[in-house]
């Protein structure tokens, strides 16, 4: 069949699909078969045991749940009550003051989470009453919380990383270094703006509170440092060649659990709850992992992808203009779907043509982080307008608003990592090897 | 009937989640016994070489088990993500309608899926397929959990079809919305 055709058809059956409410995984599934039937004489069911088999059976995928369980279990911690104790004796001082909780605070929970949705209501449940009894304006509250819900994904471990290094078999411990980079660039950035903006506009934030004695200050710090280590230690091993992912990641579960054991937050029975939401999520992204490497195989006997990727080679589009483009896509995209299920669906068709355009694959996972994280914060249907909306009660459309001058930073941070790529991919290159 | 299904689910999740904590112990071991090999050379003594064999293969089986074993459990938990945006504005009639077609054709592709696993494992078998590790496990093995775990996902699928076309409310659907409101009390309640 000719693919001006079957690209059209295709399409309508996963849109089809999608608004029905069929699982992302079997969504995936039902296009692939579709486009297996339509374009190939292959045998669909062969190819589809043996491709979600091999590309199951992969021995960095284990990382996931690792990584996921170590989450769970610094969530049911202390980590959540301490951060706001621990962060805010920090910040007083600085311009803005406590707003920059909203920025480290999301940094240190995306560090553990896998989720920006999670992230967020965290963070906010803790912040945003905080912010509003000590008198600042909850348009810059709300507003900063809801950008910086979205970039601790860069901060690893990922879990989008990781999916987004199965399903294009890139390293995972080189996209976990390319992200630090451009992790730390966008706190800067959203804390200088919130310094900026509070020194500019002084009647919208409280008077600064007196500084803390010294003891008050390291107490606080004390607070955070076991939790900080941790994560400090885990990426620390990978960067040095000493552990695996996978290894780091399960160093990460024992130390996490030594953590909340300690404060005596942990019991038996408490270990088996984190473990059985552990393997909920796991289960649920492999789910997609595997409708996605199946529809991966049968787009490629469509060609569909490779006539993409001659066509962008053909109209010799700018790396930037593509980029752009592309951008465009997916956050029309991040209005219907989460961020994994996005990364999964596109790259099966996406990446080819980005790399015919002569762009580095792992530095197209963390602009592809970004995008989607972008998109999480665009209504009318962004996942963390949701959650903000159920936590502070104004319409997504006023804390899109709020969030608007975050969005621009997002947008400005894609263009600088663009111009200078080695923000993300210097600290890969020096990583050392065993 | 329905104790006997609850416990299928349940029991084939906890070994799901047994699988995870398996490869977190084994991976453990391994780092203890890379470890205990640093401490001897440091000391000057011989190097015991403790190492799980094949740890790569099994754990990758252990997570490829973890995974499909957990399935069904996932899906009657509200786990697995879809977009619920239609069915949360239709008529109840409509969204009735609409969840017995998802689900029948979700049926439909899972059947599929465990008929060509089931495949896949017949012919591991004709053939005496074996992991190509230190240790070799015939492949039917971890395939013939996948299959097993896609068929038990099948049989969660027509039980919530069920639940559908009597007018009850899925579990998986109960879960969701559970969750939609726990969300909601609990950040009102800060």
């Amino acid at each position: 069949m000719e693919i001006a055709t079957l690209a059209p058809i295709l399409l309508a059956v996963l849109f089809a699909c999608l608004v029905a409410g069929l699982w992302v995984g079997f969504a995936l599934l039902a296009v692939g078969l579709v486009a297996m039937t339509l374009a190939t004489s292959a045998p669909a069911g062969m190819v589809f045991a043996t491709k979600v088999w091999g590309s199951m059976t992969v021995w960095d995928l284990t990382a996931l749940p690792m990584f996921i369980w170590m989450g769970e279990i610094l969530f049911r911690s202390r980590l959540a009550s301490d951060m706001f104790a621990g962060l805010s004796p920090l910040t007083r001082r600085l311009p803005g003051g406590l707003l920059h909780v909203n920025v480290m605070g999301c940094a240190l929970f995306a560090a553990v989470s896998g989720s920006s949705a999670a992230t967020t209501a965290t963070v906010g449940r803790m912040t945003v009453p905080e912010l509003t009894r000590r008198g600042y304006d909850p348009r810059i509250a709300i507003g900063s919380l809801a950008g910086s819900g979205t970039f601790g994904f860069l901060i690893p471990p990922s879990i989008i990383l990781i999916v987004y290094g199965a399903a294009t078999e890139q390293s995972i411990a080189r996209l976990f270094l390319a992200g630090i980079g451009p992790g730390l660039m966008l706190a800067i950035m959203f804390s200088g703006y919130i310094a900026i903006w509070a020194l500019r506009h002084p009647d919208r934030v409280p008077a600064p509170e007196p500084p803390l004695p010294m003891a008050e200050r390291m107490r606080a710090v004390g607070l955070l440092a076991p939790t900080v280590g941790l994560i400090v230690a885990v990426i620390g091993s990978i960067y040095l060649g000493i552990a695996s992912p996978t290894e780091a990641a399960v160093i990460g579960v024992l130390g996490a659990g030594l953590l909340a054991a300690r404060g005596g937050g942990l019991s038996w029975q408490g270990l088996a709850q984190t473990l059985s939401a552990a393997t909920v999520t796991t289960c649920m992204i492999a789910f997609i992992l595997a409708g996605a490497s199946f529809l991966t195989v049968a787009m490629g006997y469509t060609g569909i992808p490779r006539a993409l990727a001659s066509g962008i080679a053909a109209m010799d589009l700018p790396a930037p203009a593509l980029l752009a483009a592309l951008m465009v896509l997916f956050i029309v995209l991040g209005m219907v779907l989460d961020g994994i299920s996005i990364v999964v669906l596109t790259v099966s068709i996406i990446l080819p043509m980005v790399e015919a355009a002569g762009i580095d694959p792992i530095w197209f996972g963390i602009y592809l982080v970004l995008v989607v994280e972008m998109s999480q914060i665009t209504p009318p249907v962004g996942f963390n307008l949701f959650v903000l909306q159920r936590l502070t009660g104004r319409s997504i459309f006023r804390i899109a608003g709020f969030a608007a001058p975050f969005f621009a930073l997002l947008v400005a941070a894609t263009a600088i990592l663009t111009l200078f790529p080695e923000i993300a991919l210097w600290l890969p290159t020096t990583m050392l090897n065993r | 009937m329905r104790l006997f299904l609850d416990r299928l689910y349940a029991g084939a999740f906890a070994l799901g989640a047994g699988c995870l904590g398996l490869i977190a112990l084994l991976v453990l071991a391994q780092i203890a016994g890379r470890l205990i090999d640093r401490v001897l050379i440091w000391a000057g003594l011989p190097v015991l070489g403790l190492a799980i064999p094949s740890i790569a293969e099994i754990g990758a089986f252990l997570f490829v088990s973890a995974v499909f074993l957990a399935m069904a459990g996932t899906l009657r938990t509200g786990g697995h993500v879809r977009v619920t945006l239609a069915a949360q504005r239709l008529p109840e009639g409509a969204a009735r309608g609409l969840g017995v077609a998802v689900i029948a054709v979700a049926l439909a592709l899972g059947l599929w899926a465990t008929w060509n696993a089931i495949g896949m494992v017949r012919d591991s078998l004709r053939f005496g397929d074996v992991s190509y590790g230190m240790i070799p496990i015939p492949l039917a093995v971890p395939q013939g959990v996948m299959a097993a775990g896609l068929a038990l996902f099948c049989v969660a699928l027509v039980d919530e079809g069920w639940a559908v076309l009597r007018g009850r409310t899925p579990a998986y659907r109960a879960a969701e919305a559970a969750s939609e409101v726990a969300g909601d009390a609990g950040e009102r309640g800060d």
